[in-house]
Parts: C-alpha cells; sequence; structure tokens
C-alpha cells in the first residue's frame, strides 16, 4: 500500500508504500457509460484475442493516457505509464468479473500504476507536502479591504491543465484524483494509505495554490493587455 | 480603535480558513457560514475554491498517446504471461 506517514498530520506528509489491486471505486468517481463493443471486446481478451484486446487499447488509451499525464505532468514519463497500465491489462483481464464498470475498474489499475512508479521513483523521499512560502501556503489572511482579482468567470480550460500542471506532485495527485476524477477523500486515503483528513488538507492547498497561480496568470494578462 | 478591530476581523479569518479545509472537503456549502456574511475576502475566497473545483469536472480526457505507445504494448504482450 502506498501510504503517507503524517506526523504531525499536516506536515511532513510522506508517500512509503506500494498501492492496492485494483478494486471497484465505491464513490462518486466519473463514469463513463459502457461504450459499443466493448463487452465483447472484453471477453474476447479474456480469451486471447489480442485483435480485441488491440480494440479496448482504442477506447480507452485517451482517458488512461491522460489521467497518466495529469498525475505526472511529464509525456515522457506518462506514455511509459500508460504502457505499463496496458501491460498490467493484458495480464490482468482475466481476471475482471464485472463487479464495476470496466472502465472504472481500469482507472483504479491505472492510479494504482502511477502510485506505485512514483513511489518507485523516490516518494518514499518525496514530500506530499511541499514547502511552501507563509503566504503561499497560509492563504490570504489580508486586512480587511484589500480586494482580489476575481476568478469566477475568467477561467479557460488551458488555463487551469497549465495551472495543474504546474502544482507540487503531492497536490497534483489529490487534486487530480478527487477533482478531476471524482474520487472521495476515503477512497484516496485508502489508495495512498493516508488518513482523510491528510487528504483533505492536501486538497485545500491544492486549491489555494491553484488560485495562487491562475490569479497571477489573470493579473499578468491584464498588464499585457494594457501595455 | 481600527486596528483592534482589523485584528478581530483577521483573527475571525484565520478561525474561518481553518475551517474551510473540512468544511468543503465534506462537500458541505461554507456559503452559509455566518462568519461570510461580514467578510468580502473570504467569501471570495470560498468563491474562487468552489469555482476552481467546479472547473476542474470540465477537465475532460483530450490527450492522445502518440502511436510509439501501442507498438511498445504490442512487443510487450507477445512476452506477457496473462493471468
Amino acid at each position: 500500500m502506498l501510504s503517507i506517514s503524517n506526523q504531525p498530520e499536516e506536515k511532513g506528509a510522506i508517500l512509503t508504500e506500494a498501492v492496492a489491486k485494483p478494486t471497484p471505486a465505491q464513490g462518486q468517481m466519473r463514469r463513463n457509460p459502457p461504450l459499443a463493443g466493448e463487452l465483447d471486446a472484453i471477453q474476447a481478451a479474456q480469451n486471447g484475442d489480442d485483435a480485441a484486446f488491440e480494440k479496448l487499447y482504442s477506447m480507452h488509451k485517451r482517458r488512461v493516457y491522460s489521467l497518466c499525464l495529469r498525475m505526472v505532468s511529464n509525456v515522457a514519463e506518462a506514455e511509459d505509464l500508460a504502457q505499463e497500465a496496458f501491460l498490467q491489462l493484458y495480464r490482468k483481464i482475466g481476471t475482471f468479473r464485472g463487479d464495476s464498470a470496466f472502465s472504472t475498474w481500469l482507472h483504479r489499475l491505472t492510479v494504482n500504476v502511477v502510485l506505485m512508479h512514483l513511489r518507485k521513483k523516490g516518494l518514499p523521499q518525496v514530500s506530499l507536502e511541499e514547502t511552501l512560502e507563509p503566504s503561499q501556503g497560509e492563504g490570504p489572511r489580508k486586512d480587511i479591504g484589500t480586494r482580489d482579482l476575481h476568478l469566477s468567470g475568467s477561467l479557460d480550460r488551458v488555463g487551469l491543465e497549465r495551472a495543474v500542471g504546474e502544482l507540487p506532485p503531492g497536490y497534483r495527485l489529490v487534486f487530480v484524483l478527487h477533482d478531476v476524477e471524482g474520487y472521495e477523500h476515503n477512497e484516496i486515503a485508502g489508495m495512498m494509505g493516508c488518513s482523510i483528513g491528510n487528504s483533505k488538507s492536501q486538497l485545500h492547498k491544492a486549491r489555494m495554490r491553484l488560485r495562487d497561480l491562475l490569479k497571477n496568470g489573470l493579473e499578468h494578462g491584464q498588464k499585457e493587455g494594457a501595455n | 480603535m481600527n486596528a483592534e478591530k482589523i485584528n478581530s476581523a483577521s483573527g475571525d479569518c484565520a478561525e474561518f480558513q481553518d475551517r474551510l479545509p473540512e468544511l468543503l472537503g465534506e462537500n458541505q456549502d461554507p456559503r452559509n457560514d455566518a462568519h461570510l456574511a461580514s467578510c468580502e475576502n473570504c467569501k471570495e475566497l470560498v468563491s474562487d475554491l468552489m469555482y476552481i473545483a467546479q472547473q476542474a469536472k470540465l477537465l475532460l480526457p483530450l490527450h492522445d498517446p502518440s502511436p510509439e505507445v501501442w507498438n511498445k504494448i504490442e512487443a510487450g504482450i507477445k512476452t506477457a504471461p496473462k493471468s
């Protein structure tokens, strides 16, 4: 199991272990309806039909790769991870029993591949609690009267994608799993072996950091527009 | 006098923001919190954080891997044992 040592809970959270087998998600994870021909392809692939496996790859490559890319924010690494996820799928597809949607099962398998990779890469030493400047980590505890730039209505997908890519790895993981992929805190805590409180805290700090990044981007845009 | 008011208000902000991860984490709506009735900064903060969370759900999987990925998978499955 991947775990996050969190003593104290809010500081120095560290990934320390591996991950579990893919299991059905229990929460409100974003689900896709079964794709046309998916069930037939699964059954054929389970019977050793490699063409059917390629079909499954075509159906799910975008989702798997996009998930990997968002989690690691590196194209080459994400492609390696997508490759590993599908190789694991090939080895394990016989164990898929349809207790959950195939896309959910594959999604969880992919998350586990990424988390395992990060552990091997050195996440035992990589803190999920990134070092932050007080102004970034503590948020806008500002004097009354200070006005901020509003984000609402100003955010586009590209800008948010870019900002997510700039998040420190630990923050990005929890943000992607919760806010993008729809995992619940108890699921994230289970996958990463941390407390639910730690997951909530990391998510909050990720959003705060994103807010800073996005506002800085907006401010730059306004200055450039004025020049 | 004014300084005391600001300190007092800032203290409320710190207390509110300490509770915020839990409030948002429980999928509660913190916009009804009493503190926000008198604090524009925290109101704006909550609005921004909820907006970010909302927009994140719109980040669809839009990236395709290069064809090389399948080539490697295909090479890998030729030697891979199946469960």
